[in-house]
């Protein structure tokens, strides 16, 4: 969690910050003072130096007016006398140390300069421009002037000479600015030390809101599907652990029959029909409804429900009804999709997330079952809850990987005893692991029963297959449930491929599972005489396993029956096993159906089975499956 | 950090002297555009950074050689070899140079720190200039 330990960081060099920035400010506070207290210790020796010459100037030649302390000055050798005592005033600090008068127009003039450099002339003007020179003749009392704009002078203190409580004149010290550098240069290296640091917490900050920032824009990307604007999958698994069930209602939404629009359109077309879709779906939701594209032509939507619990159907509704009554128009050709829709409406009932998308996806199987372009509605009073050994990854599992094309298939040969060639193959469904391990159907394929991802899943083997076998002479069985048969996607994909090419069809084999639920024995035969009519071969998978309608069985006319591995592994040590397979092998005879038997695992299987007049074999004892087909001559090792 | 400061400074201390120097000319300019005498006032000075600055401003005559000026500015006596120039209204920039050139009418310096002008009255009238009112508070009597 990047982003926690970024926003701490970020918090942490905040508060640092404000830390640094209070002692700096404090630094600074610290400096001024020392500046005060320095000025005033400075001011206070001046100031009792002057107060002394002041006594003895004007109680010595009895100084009553401002004309008496020029007469004074005028003399040569008094001023010479005064010059030298306050000249002791001067040091490396205290520049220049003069006597002001204020003249009849109001101009200042050099009584008296005790300066070293730039000395002034008796009763020259002196131009001064601070209004302090003023206030001293009205105050009567010592004014500082902190200088700004005069070269190398920090301060002046200007003195009053009084007598008779008038200012006669005026003391002018003018401090330099040294003082200040002296305190500025032993205060530097602190001031730089926290310059320094506020500039590297400012840049460290800087760098994290930076990383934040990216961190955002690149969540915006992880999160959006580039396609529909959606979020995606990977949204829904980010905020699965916060995401509070209990105030949503989940939905499952699939377009009908996408895959013909791709077909015939073309994928551009497929593509542009999604993204207008979820243009329509985003408008018939509202703000607080979460819509992921979960992959392809599925959404998964979170309808908010804190307020009212019937909107979830009415949205679905909504959402339904206006892509029904939408044209899309793409490349000239008018366009009408639909969508069937799902619902759970308190998936909070269940274990987790993942349990209430099988949920959805169970009723949107049933929606896609029962016509396509509608709402069902999960009622869990109806429904038992069974707990459920799947894994609650493995919906989504099987998801990504469709959607990664990470399904592939492995072939086991089924082997002609009688002429030691192969027969055909058996085809099996695995998935490649994203750690590139291959995991096997037993997996992933319980937990997909009634799913709308298990006809997907099918539909995609069916695929892989045609295109595999359609150039070769090989025979290939795929194993196919009832209820994918009845399916309308797959058995218009089935069509598709096999009415345009007899030649594939005449070597496909569908072994469907006699332990499948057949609940209308009618549609059953009427989907199996369809396989028949397109010249496909159909096989009775699993033989003896469940209940045995051996009528249905003969009614089908299948060309196949194979026989249950659980008669077949004992065979050799299990005398009745050995019984029912004869019986089983004398029924399909009678039948005129072929026998295989599988699970033939062992040497002592292989020969038992020999005995009997089984027509085909299959097992680990021939050879395992493998992602290739094998030949002969590598059977038996 | 440190040659950061160091450029501030400098950069700040040659702009603190650009200044003074503008300063001045402003000045300058300011007192020679307050006088006025019998012929056209062109400027010369000893200082061609002063003279560099007048250019700036193009607001006074200048001319490169004082024979053509009707005012002369001067920073050092030394520079005031020609008899002609001698005769010649002049401002110093000095205030003890207008103990020393006995023409000068006036002068800019700065005292203490703090920019300081002197006209003397007497000299302004021998040499007929003329000066507006904003000059008055800086006429003195005499050199003192």
């Amino acid at each position: 969690m990047v982003k926690k330990k970024e926003f701490i960081i970020f918090f942490l060099l905040f508060l640092l910050a404000i830390f640094i920035i209070y002692i700096y400010r404090d630094v600074t506070k610290a400096k001024n003072e020392i500046f005060d207290r320095i000025e005033n210790y400075q001011i206070e020796q001046i100031s009792s130096v002057l107060k002394n010459i002041e006594k003895d100037m004007v109680t010595s030649f009895d100084i009553k007016t401002p004309d008496d302390l020029i007469s004074l000055f005028s003399d040569i050798d008094t001023r010479k006398k005064y010059e030298h005592i306050i000249s002791l005033l001067l040091t490396s600090n205290v520049k220049y140390a003069y006597i002001l008068h204020k003249d009849e127009k109001d101009r200042f003039r050099f009584l008296l300069d005790a300066s070293q450099s730039d000395k002034a002339e008796f009763y020259q003007k002196f131009d001064v421009t601070s209004p302090e020179y003023e206030a001293i003749y009205k105050e009567k009392k010592p004014q500082l002037i902190k200088q700004h704009d005069v070269e190398n002078l920090y301060l002046t203190y200007l003195y009053p000479i009084l007598s008779n409580g008038n200012v006669v004149g005026i003391f002018s010290i003018d401090i330099t600015t040294n003082i200040q550098k002296i305190i500025l240069e032993s205060i530097k290296p602190l001031e730089t030390f926290f310059t320094v640091l506020i500039i590297f917490i400012l840049l460290l900050m800087g760098m994290t809101i930076t990383q934040i920032f990216h961190y955002f824009v690149t969540r915006k990307k992880i999160f959006t599907d580039p396609l529909t604007k959606t979020f995606n999958r990977n949204y829904l698994e980010e905020i699965a652990p916060m995401l509070n069930l209990k105030h949503y209602s989940l939905a499952m939404l699939d377009l009908d029959k996408f895959k013909a629009i791709n077909d015939s359109y073309g994928h551009k077309a497929g593509d542009y029909i999604l993204f207008r879709a979820s243009m329509i779906f985003k408008e018939s939701i509202r703000e607080n409804d979460i819509l992921i594209r979960y992959g392809g032509e599925e959404f998964i939507l979170l309808i908010n429900n804190r307020n009212n619990d019937n909107t979830n159907t009415d949205i679905c509704e909504r959402l339904r009804n206006n892509i029904s009554n939408e044209i899309f128009k793409y490349d000239g050709n008018d366009i009408k999709i639909k969508v069937s829709i799902g619902i759970h409406k308190h998936p909070a009932l269940e274990k987790n997330l993942q349990e209430a998308i099988k949920i959805a996806d169970e009723m949107l199987y049933i929606a896609k079952k029962s016509g396509r372009n509608r709402v069902i509605i999960y009622d869990e009073k109806e429904h038992t809850k069974t707990s459920s050994s799947a894994s609650s990854k493995d919906i989504s599992y099987v998801k990504e990987a469709l959607d990664e094309d990470r399904v592939i298939c492995h072939f086991q040969p089924i082997y002609n005893h009688k002429n030691g060639e192969i027969f055909k193959y058996e085809a099996l469904v695995r998935i490649v692991s994203k750690e590139n391990i291959i995991i096997s159907p037993m997996q992933f394929l319980p937990q997909l029963k009634h799913t709308n991802m298990h006809y997907k899943l099918t539909q995609r083997i069916l695929l892989i297959i045609f295109e595999k076998f359609k150039y070769n002479q090989k025979t290939v069985s795929i194993n196919i449930n009832f209820s994918d048969l009845i399916n309308p996607d797959i058995e218009e994909t089935i069509i598709k491929h096999l009415s345009e090419n007899h030649h594939l069809a005449s070597r496909i084999t569908f072994e469907i599972l006699e332990s499948d639920e057949i609940d209308n024995v009618e549609l059953f035969k009427q989907k199996i005489n369809l396989l028949h009519s397109l010249k496909a071969k159909v096989s009775i998978d699993d033989f003896g396993s469940g209940y045995s309608n051996f009528r249905t069985i003969i009614d089908v006319e299948a060309n196949f029956l194979k026989i249950d591995g659980s008669l077949i592994k004992n065979i050799d040590k299990n005398n009745k096993d050995f019984k029912v397979v004869k019986s089983i092998i004398h029924f399909a005879s009678q039948s005129n159906m072929q026998t295989i038997a599988e699970f033939v695992h062992s040497k002592e299987v292989y020969e038992k089975l020999l005995l009997l007049d089984i027509d085909y074999m299959q097992g680990f004892y021939i050879s395992e499956p493998k992602a290739f087909l094998v030949e002969k001559e590598e059977l038996f090792k | 950090m440190k040659a950061v400061s160091i450029i501030l400074f400098l950069t700040i201390a040659l702009f603190a002297s650009d200044n003074k120097d503008i300063m001045r000319a402003q000045i300058l300019e300011k007192i020679i555009l307050n006088i006025s005498i019998n012929e056209t006032i062109t400027v010369w000075s000893d200082n061609k950074e002063l003279l560099a600055g007048f250019r700036k401003s193009n607001h006074l005559i200048i001319s490169d050689i004082c024979d053509k000026a009707t005012v002369i500015i001067i920073e050092n006596k030394k520079e005031l070899n020609d008899d002609t120039c001698k005769n010649k209204p002049i401002f110093v920039l000095n205030y003890n140079l207008l103990k020393e050139v006995p023409k000068s009418f006036g002068a800019f310096f700065w005292k203490k720190g703090r920019p300081n002008i002197v006209i003397i009255e007497s000299r302004i009238k021998s040499q007929n200039i003329s000066v507006s009112k904003e000059l008055n508070a800086y006429i003195e009597e005499k050199v003192w």
